[in-house]
């Protein structure tokens, strides 16, 4: 309780990174001097199932690991929108990749607002495929607010420094990832 | 020793490291362990983190063997320890119950899962009346229920001074949640605090002449003689109500003026916690209680607390597993009893909020 918590549900396939978006993005918040906490689900699905990252940031010490219904909720694939219902009501902001074939068929109707980004396609043609997650995670930031875009890039320098050493050229692409992830969200506003 | 941290050090990592973390810091020598989720980086997490401080691991066959391994190591006076959770937890019960018998001072973190059998790897409360009463004995034992990272680090370390103290089993019992969820906490050195670690000492093989240097060690788990077996269960039950004032552990709140007192132990008393505070807002004299040692069991404490209340509702991720000890505990009081009980799964303030306000009717 105490302050204002933002509730974001991350959910995908195995290997899509939403596990890791969620850990940068809880990381970043610990080191603004925020309460943090990131509770993954862990069953057996995760070997080739829909993977759930349940995260909340606030100001005090956060109640339950997971919760009812999200702030927001990023849907990586069909099969998360479908297995995820249950975590979108009436305050949550959907948003899921434009790729996603079938997708607004399944959208809840109860959801807040529902956005559609291209996530995906943008990254493939701009940037790398693999910074897809990097995406997700710089329209969850832009979405939220939850941190900030420099706490982000120091995260991000924090779990890929190694890589970024070895490549420098990974750094200045993650943070185009971030940047192209936020103006996602705040360009496709209905 | 070096100390493990210098000074104080506030991290955000999972349970299952923090675990690893307060063994180190409680001056564990060695772990025994076999594998099973979600408890397994307390032993990934040792492994990395164990060489580097001079301490051991040794990974057994099953959990029967890690168990008993465990109970070896106490023998020979080194700081052991075990982590487990779930069926492992069950196999360990026949160990455990050695540890009993020879008044061991074993420690164990289990991290609760789905369950009967393998049931699921997440998350549940359902290892309670096993952890507490699991034995073919009398459950003396000294179980700490956990409900945040940093009371894993803290009763990781007051659970190994709490066993070579007083010398019965003692279980720093978290969940699949708490295991695997990252959240902040500070981790210190126990020294720099004020708490002094109680030295581990061997337990056997001891020097000096029986008989003219010192006693005999008899440690023994089996009796020829019914009422051998019966004297000794007479002195271990002494012994253990007599050390229940010292280690019983609560957290009572708004209690005095409570019309129901929500009772709830673990990572649920988070949300137990958060959904007292939002009923009081709301005007609702709401009560709140949390057993931290759930053997033994704060039952002086609780009868107080619910002195002016009319009813109880006990909030559990299990069906009836603190609902036996509450009731068990509150035996002829004057009480209506309820219960939000969702085996297996997570429950949050807004859940208990709502059965709150039906119970109150």
């Amino acid at each position: 309780m105490g302050g204002k918590v933002v509730r974001i549900a991350l959910a995908g396939e195995g290997g899509q990174g939403v596990q890791s978006i969620a850990e940068i993005i809880t990381e970043a918040a610990f080191n603004e001097g925020k309460e943090a906490l990131y509770c993954p689900n862990f069953g057996l699905e995760q070997r080739g199932g829909v993977s759930i990252a349940f995260v909340q940031i606030g100001d005090s010490r956060i109640g339950a690991p997971k919760f009812k219904t999200g702030d927001i909720f990023i849907a990586l694939s069909l099969r998360a929108i479908k297995r995820c219902r249950q975590y979108i009501g009436p305050e949550t902001t959907l948003v899921y990749d434009s790729s996603i074939v079938g997708a607004e068929a399944e959208v809840p109707p109860n959801a807040a607002r529902v956005m559609a980004i291209p996530a995906i396609q943008r990254s493939k043609e701009e940037l790398h495929p693999r910074v897809f997650n990097i995406v997700i995670m710089g329209a969850v930031i832009g979405a939220t607010g939850v941190v900030t875009m420099e706490q982000a890039r120091e995260a991000l320098e924090a779990k890929l420094g190694g890589k970024f050493k070895q490549n420098p050229d990974l750094r200045e692409l993650n943070y185009r990832a971030l940047e192209m992830g936020r103006d996602l969200i705040g360009k496709s506003g209905e | 020793m070096a100390s493990v941290i210098e000074g104080e050090k506030k991290v955000f990592m999972t349970g299952n490291e923090v675990a690893a973390w307060a063994a180190l810091a409680a001056g564990a020598d060695i772990m025994f362990g076999y594998p099973i989720t979600p408890q397994n980086e307390v032993m990934h997490y040792w492994t990395r983190l164990a060489p580097r401080y001079g301490r051991k691991f040794l990974q057994t066959e099953d959990e029967i063997s890690a168990g008993f391994t465990t109970c070896g190591g106490l023998q020979a006076g080194c700081k052991a320890f075990t982590a487990t959770a779930g069926p492992g937890n069950v196999l360990m019960q026949e160990p455990y119950g050695m540890a009993e018998a020879m008044r061991l001072p074993l420690l164990a973190i289990i991290q609760q899962r789905g369950g009967p059998s393998s049931g699921t790897v997440v998350y549940s409360q359902q290892e309670v009346t096993l952890t507490t009463y699991g034995g073919n004995g009398e459950g003396h034992r000294i179980v700490y229920s956990t409900a945040s990272h940093q009371e894993i680090y803290d009763y990781v370390i007051k659970g190994f001074n709490v066993a070579w103290k007083y010398r019965f089993p003692t279980f720093v019992m978290g969940d699949g949640y708490q295991a695997k969820m990252r959240e902040s906490m500070v981790m210190y050195d126990p020294a720099a605090r004020g708490i002094e670690l109680v030295p581990a000492n061997p337990i056997i093989g001891l020097s000096g002449e029986i008989g003219v240097d010192r006693e005999c060690v008899h440690l023994c788990n089996i009796y020829s003689l019914e009422e051998e077996l019966y004297e000794v269960l007479q002195k271990m039950e002494a012994d253990y109500q007599k050390m229940t004032p010292e280690v019983v552990e609560y957290d009572a709140r708004f209690c005095e003026d409570a019309e129901i007192i929500v009772v709830s132990h673990g990572v649920v008393s988070r949300a137990g916690q958060d959904a007292v505070k939002i009923l009081r807002a709301q005007g609702f004299p709401a009560g709140y209680f949390r057993p931290i040692t759930l053997r033994p069991f704060p039952q002086e404490a609780l009868r107080k607390a619910v002195e002016n209340c009319k009813k109880v509702l006990v909030v559990e991720s299990a069906l009836n597993q603190l609902q036996r000890l509450v009731k068990e505990n509150l035996y002829d009081v004057a009480l209506e009893v309820d219960a939000l009980a969702k085996p297996a799964v997570g429950i949050i303030a807004d859940e208990i909020v709502a059965r709150y306000k039906e119970f109150r009717k």
